[in-house]
């Protein structure tokens, strides 16, 4: 009978162990290679977003996170990757962001990198379409959502105003991704409990190591960058980094790429999606309103995280297309107030180095297409983080962290009020 | 208590392995404990319907008591009497909470029943069958205890396969011998092997990978005629992939669970797609539900429409019968324009199917019949279902008024 059923369960069993051994052992699997560091750092894949393994690593190294969304991925030659790559600069930019990723995924993404980015730098690329009235639609944080990350906070947040608005966002905008421990483990952080033992136990010495080292052996697969875009522009610049040639190049580009559609946007982007539908864009932008929202709150989180690990932050504040806002009725008003308000966040804590390209919408060839940054844009981008990313180390940064801005209050506040907010 | 949903995640499988090793040993040992048993199905029953779910449990447990308390009735008004309006009403009372749990949200879009709970559609077969048993005079008591087992058989709750009550009573109170009991045990290890590789890599590939990519592509090229494209194409293949392989996935640790309980639960899927022909496919996709569908409503209806000399047309007789059984089988999925014209699809379909195997069986010489023929149809068979699960999906619904 024993024999039998050994050759029942005897296979399943060894498996298990084998699965066991894998997961929860405390051995670290694939470090990533350089290769897999410079393939990861214009992928903005999922897995690299979610992940943490690949990202300590190009910390460790030699890459600076830039942080952003859609607009990361408008590869042409003037693009921050390709400068990098052509003009040797010393560091090169990690690209975190993908279409979906707004604030409150880039602050677990940030924060799971725990100390690894402990005085350096980072940029991020704050967009005006983040802050909608309702904020990151649960579907796309879903999309982006990390358990692993998660499970890194659980551990390590300490009881703040920070950590307490989280943990109520996470669990607001999962409610089908987090179950069971790791829910009621939220639900205390939410309340500032302290996780309880059995919930420390179970997310420190299993699901933690579980997802770790799925990580470590699994988002390195199936990543793929965008090397071919880097290749292919880094022959249309000139040899040396001079401001005026490159001028001169970026608008070139642009003048080859947009045609004479009416936007001055990139001439496919004009045909396939603006002119099938371009009687019925006429005004629909009228209400949009980048002004209350969420997001404010979401942010503030991020800048939580930069002043607790002393580092230097580029903010680069993107404009809107103005032959588009115009068309679409997007009003500049409310543009202009938005840049005021998130200004007025980032100043009065402390963060100075803010690229305001808000009033750039109608410079020809500085946008992509509608919101996305393109050749021209892309330079006055490349301006800023040529010098700031020179050196990785963060000078000495002083802030100061209000939690205010994490109050419903200033998520509603209009942007010609700040100054009468306290 | 943590809320588990059947199979979802590695966590249920633990606690399930874990819970069933005592019944092993029992079963090794020559011994059923029936206490043990129940204490187990409870513990799973909970799990599944405690926490946010908890009023889709009190809605479980009233639906039980109500079946119970009508097949009761009915049992006891049986052995006196036998009328055909007694029966009907039986049937309709039976039935009622789930044809108000398929209004509701048909009624009030986005909303649902409360005395819904998942897996009430395949609770209601099995009352209906053991109602129908019953008049049949096939089962001549109702035994309470059975019942409850029978119908809160916690392997199969959620999404079957359907068992008979017959069928299950039998194994229910009989000790399987060791040596067959093994070979129960092998092949619930199979099952619940290929259950993985079918819901947790394949499924999980198509479904989750793929799928949401060839929706949006679909969805992005919008426009041309009847809003086709190469997306929808692709949606259509994997889409009917993910189902089979989600759906065999979970019908296989259904039936490997109940293994291990003793109990030898019928086979849901046999390679449905490699179907020679409609038929054949139905014979092979879902099965514990086609065969209930063929039981319960189609022989009977052919039976009573042959009775009562409606007509003498066996062609007419057998294809309101197609017609009823797949038309019964959309409005069962839901009250939406997609699932009854997936029914309609496959009445005409399977119609049309009889038509050409009576043509083909007339003039045998002519036709050409061999392994080539055959695999064309097995070829045809797969596309012509992959489009009637593209109705069944839901997607052109998303794709068209959307």
């Amino acid at each position: 009978m024993f024999k039998k059923l050994w050759h029942i369960f005897g296979p399943v069993l060894v498996a298990a162990l084998g699965l066991m051994v894998l997961l929860l052992s405390p051995l670290r699997f694939g470090r990533p290679s350089a290769k897999t560091l410079s393939t990861a750092a214009t992928s903005m894949s999922a897995n690299v977003i979610k992940g943490e393994a690949i990202k300590d690593a190009a910390f460790d190294a030699n890459y600076i996170p830039v942080i952003g969304s859609s607009e990361l991925s408008r590869m042409d030659p003037l693009h921050p990757s390709v400068m990098a790559t052509k003009y040797n600069w010393q560091n090169k930019p990690f690209l975190i962001g993908a279409p979906g990723t707004q604030s409150l995924t880039h602050f677990l993404s940030l924060q799971a990198s725990g100390n690894h980015l402990n005085g350096k730098k980072a940029v991020v690329i704050v967009s005006p379409q983040w802050f909608v009235p309702k904020g990151v639609k649960a579907n796309m944080f879903d999309f982006f959502y990390s358990p692993l990350q998660t499970s890194y906070f659980l551990l390590h947040a300490k009881n703040t105003a920070a950590t307490r608005y989280t943990a109520t966002r996470i669990l607001q905008l999962t409610s089908d991704t987090t179950s069971g421990v790791v829910r009621d483990a939220l639900k205390n952080k939410a309340l500032g409990l302290p996780l309880t033992q059995p919930q420390k136990v179970y997310i420190a010495n299993v699901k933690r190591p579980a997802l770790q080292h799925q990580d470590q052996l699994f988002s390195q697969l199936f990543i793929h960058g965008r090397e071919k875009f880097v290749q292919k522009g880094i022959q249309k610049l000139p040899a040396q980094a001079d401001d005026v040639q490159l001028n001169t190049v970026a608008t070139t580009l642009g003048q080859q790429a947009t045609g004479d559609n009416p936007f001055g946007i990139k001439d496919d982007f004009y045909k396939k999606r603006v002119l099938p539908h371009e009687a019925q864009l006429k005004g629909v932008q009228r209400n949009f309103n980048y002004e209350s929202s969420p997001e404010f709150a979401d942010f503030q989180l991020m800048l939580t995280y930069f002043a607790e690990h002393k580092m230097d932050v580029q903010f680069v504040i993107p404009p809107v297309n103005a032959r588009w806002a115009s068309y679409t009725g997007l009003s500049q008003g409310m543009l202009n107030r938005f840049d005021q308000k998130v200004r007025y966040q980032l100043q009065s804590q402390g963060f100075n180095h803010i690229t305001d390209m808000t009033e750039d919408g109608n410079q020809p060839y500085f946008m992509q297409d509608t919101i996305h940054l393109g050749w021209r844009g892309w330079l006055k981008v490349d301006q800023a983080l040529k010098p700031f990313m020179a050196t990785k180390k963060a000078g000495k940064v002083k802030y100061d962290i209000n939690n205010d801005f994490l109050s419903r209050a200033w998520q509603n506040v209009g942007g010609d009020q700040v100054e009468d907010f306290d | 208590m943590p809320n588990l949903q059947p199979y979802a995640n590695p966590t249920y499988f633990l606690i399930l392995g874990a819970a069933l090793i005592p019944l092993i040993i029992g079963f090794l040992n020559g011994k059923r404990w029936h206490f043990y048993e129940t204490l187990v199905s409870l513990i799973f029953l909970i799990l599944i319907f405690d926490g946010d779910k908890i009023e889709q449990g009190y809605a479980l447990i009233g639906y039980v008591l109500f079946e119970g308390a009508l097949i009761w009735g009915y049992t006891v008004y049986r052995q006196k009497k036998n009328s055909t309006l007694l029966f009907n009403l039986a049937v309709v009372l039976a039935i009622m909470p789930l044809v108000i749990v398929k209004f509701v949200p048909f009624l009030n879009p986005g909303s649902n029943s409360i005395i819904g709970f998942l897996g009430i559609s395949y609770l209601t077969f099995k009352a209906v069958g053991m109602i129908m048993e019953t008049r049949d005079g096939s089962i001549k008591k109702f035994e309470p205890w059975l019942f409850l087992q029978f119908m809160l058989f916690f392997p199969t709750i959620s999404s079957g396969p359907i068992d008979r009550y017959r069928r299950f009573k039998k194994d229910y109170l009989k000790i399987p011998d060791r040596d067959h009991y093994i070979e129960m045990l092998g092949k619930a290890v199979h099952n619940l092997m290929l259950g993985f590789v079918y819901k947790f890599i394949l499924g999980y590939f198509f479904g989750t990978l793929l799928l949401p990519r060839l929706a949006h592509l679909a969805m992005a090229s919008r426009g041309g005629f009847l809003d086709l494209s190469w997306g929808v194409v692709g949606y259509m293949y994997v889409y009917s992939l993910y189902l089979f392989f989600d759906f065999a996935g979970y019908s296989l640790f259904a039936i490997g669970t109940s293994y291990i309980m003793g109990v030898e639960t019928p086979i849901n899927f046999n390679k449905p797609f490699a179907s020679p022909n409609i038929k054949e496919f139905w014979n092979r996709w879902h099965m514990t539900l086609s065969f209930w569908f063929r039981d319960y409503i189609y022989m009977r209806l052919v039976f009573f429409l042959m009775k009562h000399k409606v007509t003498k047309n066996r062609v007419l007789i057998a294809n309101l019968g197609y017609l009823t059984l797949f038309l019964l089988m959309g409005f069962w999925h839901g009250l939406t324009w997609y699932y009854i014209a997936y029914g309609l699809f496959h009445a005409i379909w399977i119609i049309l199917t009889d038509v050409w195997l009576r043509f083909k069986k007339k003039h045998k010489d002519q036709i050409i019949s061999n392994r080539w023929t055959n695999y064309l149809a097995i070829f045809a068979t797969f596309n012509t279902v992959c489009f009637s699960f593209l109705i069944f999906s839901g997607f052109l619904d998303k794709l068209w008024f959307h």
